[in-house]
């Protein structure tokens, strides 16, 4: 019993972790294919004889897209399953949720999504991308080619407000202007977008920036469509919109429109193509793979190499040894930067095409090193 | 660095409450089932005014432990038998240990609404995972002594209280990195506009921050904004 650091255990028993990723609700179709990938690498992990012997088991709730209920669940995991570990989440408000939970308990959550940055957990492992891994590429790109008017059109909450602030600076501090900035509801409906598409087309920006999440993504991308919008003249830009998204809006409407984003199912090395070869045996050739997907199978593998080491699901074991831990993901190789315990993790720029894929137009040269402060940007965020 | 610190008030719970029962320091009456030892001079005292719930069987021991907080001025709510959802509006909550208590408390750990000092009987096994589990910030072991009363729920107080001061310190810290850089960009522009040296241009901002009553933040963004419109 109790907090005591045992570093070989000796039994069958399956390591059972925590996974908190809705089901329902209107996160559910990018946090459904977080779920997948999580779940696809934990089965390889087992099916190569788990570790050490045993099985990753995982305990499985569906917060419902309610913030709030990734917190309880999360408690629910510590206190009645004796889960330490946990991977989950999507939205920084969900992630915010479990946060104090993981913190006072000494538990390890693994949050496989690009968010805001500015943000530093001991008990935090954060795989997806930060501002300096995708808005900065993706400003630079915008304003050399399309010009320097931003609209900025968001979901109403943290991460929005949070990762338009750092673009706000980026288009500033390097001539461009932001010409509107509006935000709705998380669950707003198709009725709400018509009119504002309308606004914007008055405003006649150059880029539409957008960080709307989930359901609603849909209705802005066939707003746009509807109101007969040019994707050559006028792109939407954003950071959230991925093959899963496109998808649901239908590969017509995504056509032309930009995403900066770690991983893109087109990414061409071995590694990759197994990895999509595996997922449409198993999903179906029509669904697509996307970067929260892929980030929630790598940092899986993350875990069960540093569960190798270990043997111990410890935090403070198992912490120690994510630190710098590198991993050859379907993205590229990746590493978990010591410093702040978020993953180098690869910029990479797509334009949708008309199969719903990207065509890549922008790519690192490798892996860029994670900075959530944005210390290594300068004082007026100026895009060398 | 001390941009953006100054022009905040002090709002929060951070400077108001902490510390109550130091400032209530001074000789208290003595007190009977107290020992010869400890009856002579005692430092400080509890913190006024509390409420605090008792959840606990109303056994001798648990008479006792009311009794003992009734005498230290505080105001005691007795509730038993344990309620499903421990009631949120008590500024410390004495608790009986049970193996479902975790389910028992409404808030996430973490980010307790109360001090909560668990009490064990002694009358099952010890479960260290449980106690652990329920993240409070005290336990009382029966029999307990008058001492120990009122060390354990002055220090749960201080624990809970520390823990807050440190959890809103930590959001300060957070909000003034995210906003540093409107302020670095103010003052590089006033440096520009107005010819000032960075000292004055960060002086003019807290200035104004402190004559509007906001944030240095929010007069570095307005300054942003408003050169944005006129350029």
């Amino acid at each position: 019993m109790g907090k005591v650091v045992r570093c070989a255990e000796r039994t069958s028993a399956p390591w059972r972790v925590g996974v908190l990723f809705s089901r329902t609700g209107f996160m559910s179709v990018i946090e459904e294919t977080q779920l997948r990938g999580t779940l696809i690498a934990i089965d390889e992990i087992n099916d190569r004889g788990g570790v050490h012997g045993r099985p990753i088991e995982p305990v499985i709730y569906d917060p419902g897209s309610d913030a709030r209920s990734y917190g309880q669940y999360a408690k629910r995991l510590m206190v009645e399953d004796g889960v330490s570990t946990i991977f989950g989440c999507y939205t920084s408000s969900s992630r915010k949720a479990v946060l104090p939970v993981v913190e006072r308990l000494d538990g390890l959550l693994w949050y496989p999504t690009l968010y805001e940055g500015f943000e530093f957990s001991p008990n935090v492992i954060y795989t997806g991308a930060t501002p300096n891994q995708n808005s900065v590429q993706l400003c630079r790109a915008l304003m050399q080619q399309f010009g320097t008017r931003f609209f900025f059109i968001g979901s109403d909450y943290i991460y929005p407000r949070e990762s338009n602030r750092v673009m706000r600076d980026l288009v500033r501090s390097n001539g461009g202007t932001v010409v509107g900035e509006q935000y709705l509801r998380l669950e707003a409906d198709r009725s709400e977008f018509v009119p504002l598409l309308r606004e914007i087309k008055r405003a006649q920006p150059d880029v539409i920036f957008s960080t709307v999440v989930g359901e609603s993504t849909t209705f802005l991308y066939q707003a746009y469509h509807d109101l007969g919008l040019n994707p050559k003249t006028v792109p939407i830009a954003s950071l959230t919109t991925t093959e899963a998204e496109i998808r649901e809006m239908g590969h017509d409407v995504g056509e032309g429109h930009y995403t900066a984003a770690a991983y893109f199912q087109c990414v061409e090395n071995e590694r990759n193509s197994d990895f999509v070869a595996r997922y449409h045996k198993r999903y179906g050739d029509d669904e697509p793979t996307n970067m929260c997907l892929e980030s929630s199978y790598f940092q899986v593998n993350v875990f069960a190499k540093s569960l190798e080491a270990t043997n111990s699901l410890d935090t403070r074991c198992l912490r120690s040894w994510v630190m710098g831990a590198e991993f050859d993901a379907p993205q590229g190789c990746v590493s978990i930067n010591p410093v702040w315990g978020h993953a180098d993790v690869w910029t990479r720029i797509g334009r949708a095409n008309r199969n719903g894929q990207f065509d890549i137009v922008f790519q690192s040269a490798a892996s860029v090193k994670s900075d959530p402060y944005l210390m290594g940007q300068g004082r007026a965020l100026e895009l060398c | 660095m001390a941009t953006g610190r100054d022009g905040e008030e002090a709002t929060s719970f951070m400077a108001m409450s902490g510390y109550a029962y130091e400032r209530a320091g001074g000789p208290h009456p003595a007190e009977p089932r107290t020992t010869v030892s400890e009856r002579p001079v005692r430092q400080g005292a509890v913190e006024p005014e509390l409420n605090i719930a008792v959840m606990v069987e109303r056994d001798d021991h648990g008479e006792f432990l009311i009794r003992e907080l009734q005498r230290q001025r505080v105001t005691v709510r007795h509730i038993w038998p344990l309620p499903s959802q421990i009631p949120l509006q008590y500024d410390a909550i004495f608790c009986a240990l049970s193996a479902d208590l975790p389910q028992r408390i409404p808030w996430v750990p973490g980010e307790p609404s109360s001090a909560l000092i668990l009490v064990d009987d002694g009358k099952a096994p010890l479960n260290l995972k449980l106690i652990h589990n329920c993240a409070a910030h005290g336990l009382l072991h029966y029999p307990a002594s008058s001492r120990v009363i009122q060390s354990v729920l002055m220090l749960a107080r201080e624990h809970f209280q520390y823990e807050r001061r440190l959890r809103g310190r930590i959001e300060k810290l957070d909000e003034n990195l995210r906003t540093m850089r409107v302020v670095e960009r103010a003052k590089v522009l006033l440096m520009r506009l107005k010819n000032l040296t960075e000292d004055e241009a960060y002086n003019f901002l807290r200035k104004q921050a402190m004559e509007k009553r906001v944030t240095i933040a929010a007069v570095a963004t307005a300054v942003i904004d408003s050169h944005d419109l006129l350029s």
